[in-house]
């Protein structure tokens, strides 16, 4: 035995050589390395946080405030950087540029900088030159707004997320806006832009025409060409767009409305889009655009022009909505319409019918004026749009049926309650009566006083915890159970569970609130909840317990640190808390200083098993983080299990056979003074995980399914058990390996045919906390694994883990837990292994999944 | 709604313009400046109940908006906010009769509660 060891640690030292080269970085290095890793992560959660709530509208901050912390967010980040380097032995170089670019993006926000010249970007070509020209709609997302414009990306995350039509579209992004200037010479033009307004109009007017003279630099008309061929796979040869400005700073913008250029009904042809997109390009530089952009406090050349390509929709009737009606505090929306295009309403050329429709549980038209529709816009054939007259017979007469008015009005509702804020929609019906929505931008709303009209209603809680985002929210409670059952979450729902899961964010756009038992205001889930602007309150104590499945309430967290729970849905109470927010963000200045978050808080990277969880794919400070954790933890596992054999084994005794080596890297194992060789008593494991997973497998009952007493902690009785190890040689048993510290484990068991494998790391601080669990392999056939496999989901599943399945390989992921909730999880993952080992034997037909699932689940191990 | 009168003076537009919608909602009348010369002037032609003012700015900071409310209008309350807060400045402030003195950022709600005690509300 002593033999084998000493060849086992020959054997590691050579792989950990070889695996970490040269530098002779040591597990123990690397761990340390991870705990700085998850440090700074904490910190630099932290500060996002406090910026999310200092700039969240509840406080008067300044630009200093933004500056400091910013500061301290990016030499934290930095610092993360530097130790996941060493941790990854620089295998994700391309983070570090990322960093610089979103930095540079920030730096630009914060200090008000001038865009640079030319001479500034000039070792970046290649950068510039891979980022992307034009993007589909299905990649955009609203946190996208400073690479495609508010336009793209308010549409876009409309078509991606909300039941409704929006015409094909994609978009020409600000890199090629940069491209375009770059190529034909005007970026230094723009840099150079100063003066008073004499000379600054004649700079402006030479501007524009450098821009409406140039070339389309040939990558760029490439992707153009690209993005056209594949929009007439869709609509055919003989289709037409709209190319309508999407300026950066347009985001939620709505008092930007008509200020730069939109070119209706272009023909899909090259020449004919390019002359259009030179155009939307040149509005930028109009004499009337950059009075505006003065006025508000915009430098022209810190702003980039994007393009949204829509298709063209054959209008029948269009018009714009305003999904609150922002004269009255009434619950009521307004629709105006007209024939043809909507251009003329949305100019405020023409007069439209106009209704005013109730909204709430049973929409109803409250009013109807028909307008005198003298004249309207229409396609012309060759392209371009023709004011005509108006047929007689239907210029006074009502453009939209009742059926589609209220169809019109429960579509604005919808997108509404989607971006929680008062909408302007443009919207078109063509001559087949389907409804388009065209565009959609917060509402500009009066400045309401706030009040709370909560008297009289019943109080359900009035709980003491943490409001990650304040507001209201009312809707139906749906009570988490597990991932599965949110396909019944309904929208409107408030979501109530017992711990906080970024899992959450396939509801989160439809949820009304999100109250959690236990959670952390700086988790994932805090964070989206903030971007997403959902009401939300997390250590709310019992809330899954007195909030009943179904029953509707109403939240309301106005508060630091307290949140109280109304029975029944407070309509008035809900409208006030909108509008009150949409007041603040009618507040030029502070959408402008707010907008910063948009490339800090927002996180992309949620699913680590897909495609675009990878450095490229981070556009945000927190997408970095989120990377850098995962990545970091993904390290952590593979080096345990490669580096393990050149620290000092030793084997552990249990009273179960199952033959496990331990490598104490730190405060894992007491009185650790020993030479490699010796002996681990259960009671000297001081390891915070181990000793919960070694309680769950040597939990009476789990490990042998025969009525054998054993005991934990005793010693004889492992002693007399240690001989008769299941399988194969005595050596063989000794291949099961716990690598640990105090609060960290790694723990790697082949049992016959199959392994599992657990990381973990459970401290006191619960955003600190992992858990990943990996199961894999099985002696018998395939189809009995596959239903093991089944059967380990469900309950991974029933302990709140997401889970990826394929074939006989599970994985399952949880984090951000309380130390003792933790314990108890890892507790049952150590009674999960010991009886899954010989699980598929007796796994004969699908039913007896289920059946044992629910059998291990009430802690009946029998088999 | 109440008619009183509350001056914002802060050298960044954006603190004027967030006070005045929160302050604005509360039944305030409220007037924002960017520099202490400027509200001084206008002081002199209006009578202000609270005058909530930014320590450093250029030209005439906080301290000498303070002196001069507490010289030629002592009515009016001052309330002082500053990104740069430390013992001194506040031990100064408050000999010079401050009557609250918030580090940035200031939670609104805290704010507008102290605006509402100097009214003696």
């Amino acid at each position: 035995m002593g033999d084998l060891i000493v060849n086992v640690l020959a054997k590691g030292k050579g792989l950990l050589r070889r695996a970490l080269g040269s530098g002779q970085v040591t597990f123990k290095v690397m761990f340390s390395r991870f705990r700085q890793v998850l440090e700074n992560h904490n910190r630099a959660i932290e500060i996002i946080a406090d910026m999310g709530d200092k700039l969240g509208g509840d406080y008067l901050f300044d630009i200093a405030y933004i500056r400091s912390a910013y500061e301290g967010l990016y030499a934290t980040l930095g610092s993360s950087i530097e130790s996941f380097n060493v941790l990854t032995r620089d295998r994700y170089p391309q983070l570090k540029n990322v960093f610089g670019r979103i930095d540079r993006d920030i730096r630009l926000l914060v200090y008000d900088r001038a865009a640079e010249g030319p001479q500034a970007f000039g070792g970046e070509d290649q950068a510039i030159a891979s980022l992307e020209f034009v993007l589909p709609y299905s990649s955009i997302t609203l946190g996208m707004s400073h690479v495609a414009g508010g336009k793209n990306a308010n549409l876009a995350e409309l078509k991606n997320n909300v039941e409704i039509v929006t015409p094909e579209a994609f978009a020409i992004t600000a890199s090629a806006y940069d491209i375009y200037m770059r190529h034909n010479k005007i970026s230094e033009m723009i840099s150079a832009l100063g003066g008073n307004d004499g000379p600054y109009k004649a700079a402006l007017n030479e501007i524009r025409g450098a821009i409406l003279s140039g070339a389309v630099p040939p990558d760029l008309a490439r992707a153009i060409e690209g993005a056209m061929a594949s929009l007439k796979t869709k609509c055919g040869d003989k289709c037409f767009i709209a190319v309508r400005s999407s300026a950066q700073a347009e985001d939620g913008a709505s008092s930007f409305a008509g200020q730069f250029e939109t070119v209706l009904n272009v023909p899909l042809e090259s020449m004919r889009v390019q002359e259009a997109y030179k155009q939307v390009l040149a509005g930028l530089f109009s004499d009337s655009a950059s009075v505006y952009l003065k006025e508000v406090g915009i430098d022209i050349r810190n702003i980039k022009m994007a393009a949204a390509c829509v298709l063209m929709v054959d209008a029948k009737v269009s018009g714009v909505i305003y999904s609150t009606n922002p004269g009255r505090d009434d619950g009521t929306l307004i629709i105006n319409a007209t024939w043809g295009l909507g251009a003329a309403i949305v100019e405020g050329r023409a007069d439209s019918d106009f209704y005013i429709v109730r909204k709430g549980p049973a929409p109803a038209i409250f009013s109807k004026r028909t307008g005198k529709k003298d004249s309207m816009i229409v396609n012309s054939d060759e392209g371009g749009v023709a004011t005509v007259k108006t047929p007689v017979s239907i210029a006074e007469i009502n453009s939209l049926t009742d059926e589609q008015v209220l169809e019109l009005a429960r579509q604005a509702v919808l997108i509404e309650n989607y971006f929680r804020h008062p909408q302007d929609i443009e919207w078109a019906i063509d001559e087949g009566g389907r409804i388009f929505i065209l565009q959609a931008r917060p509402l500009r709303s009066e400045a309401l006083k706030i009040e709370s009209q909560v008297s009289g209603a019943r109080v359900l809680m009035k709980v003491r915890g943490n409001v990650v985002q304040r507001g209201v929210g009312a809707g139906r409670v749906f009570v988490f159970k597990h991932p599965d059952g949110l396909d019944e979450f309904s929208r409107g729902d408030i979501l109530v569970a017992r711990n906080d899961s970024s899992e959450f964010i396939r509801i989160m756009p439809y949820a009304s609130a999100i109250i959690t038992d236990t959670g952390s205001i700086t988790s994932h889930m805090a964070s989206l909840c903030r971007e997403f602007r959902v009401p939300a309150f997390v250590n709310a104590g019992n809330a899954t317990q007195v909030l009943e499945h179904g029953s509707e309430i109403t939240v309301v967290a106005d508060d630091e640190d307290q949140a109280t729970v109304y029975d029944g849905i407070l309509r008035d109470v809900v409208e006030q808390a909108r509008r009150s927010l949409a007041a603040m963000e009618d507040v030029y200045e502070y959408r402008k200083k707010r907008y910063v978050l948009r490339y800090i808080s927002p996180l992309n990277l949620v699913d680590p098993l897909l495609e675009k969880f990878s450095p490229e794919g981070c556009k945000t400070m927190h997408d970095i983080l989120r990377f850098i954790h995962e990545k970091s933890v993904m390290e952590l596992i593979d080096n345990a299990m490669r580096g393990l054999k050149g620290q000092a084994a030793k084997k552990l005794d249990l009273p179960i056979p199952a033959g496990i080596i331990v490598v104490d890297i730190g405060g894992g194992v007491l009185n650790s003074v020993e030479p490699p060789g010796g002996r681990v008593a259960l009671g000297q494991v001081a390891s915070i995980p181990l000793r919960a997973v070694l309680q769950g497998m040597t939990y009476p009952g789990a490990w042998d399914s025969a009525p054998v007493s054993l005991k934990v902690n005793d010693f004889m009785t492992s002693m007399m058990r240690m001989p008769d190890i299941a399988s194969g040689s005595e050596g063989d048993a000794w291949r099961n390996v716990a690598v640990v510290s105090r609060e960290y484990l790694n723990l790697s068991l082949r049992f016959g045919y199959h392994f599992n494998m657990i990381d973990c790391y459970c401290s006191e601080t619960a955003r600190n906390n992992h858990v990943y669990f990996r199961f894999t392999g099985g002696a018998t056939d395939m189809v009995k694994r596959s239903r093991r496999i089944e059967l380990i989901s469900i309950v991974l599943k029933n302990y709140g883990f997401n889970t990826k399945s394929k074939g006989d390989l599970i994985i399952g992921r949880l984090a951000n837990m309380k130390k003792e909730d933790m314990e108890k999880i890892l507790d049952s993952l150590g009674r999960l292994i010991a009886y899954t080992r010989q699980l598929d034997a007796v796994l004969h037909d699908d039913g007896k999944v289920l059946l044992y699932a629910n059998n291990f689940l009430a802690g009946d191990y029998k088999l | 709604m109440s008619d009183h009168r509350v001056m914002i003076i802060d050298d960044e537009k954006i603190v004027g313009d967030m006070a005045k919608l929160s302050l604005e909602q509360e039944g305030y009348i409220v007037e924002t400046f960017l520099n202490g010369e400027t509200a001084l002037v206008r002081l002199a032609e209006q009578k202000f109940d609270v005058v909530v003012t930014d320590l450093k700015m250029k030209g005439i900071d906080g301290m000498e908006v303070l002196r001069t409310v507490k010289s030629l209008y002592p009515d009016t309350r001052v309330i002082m906010i500053t990104a740069f807060a430390n013992l001194d400045t506040a031990i100064e402030a408050l000999r010079g009769d401050v009557h609250d003195f918030f580090p940035k950022p200031v939670k609104i709600k805290e704010l507008k509660a102290s605006i509402q005690r100097a009214l003696g509300g």
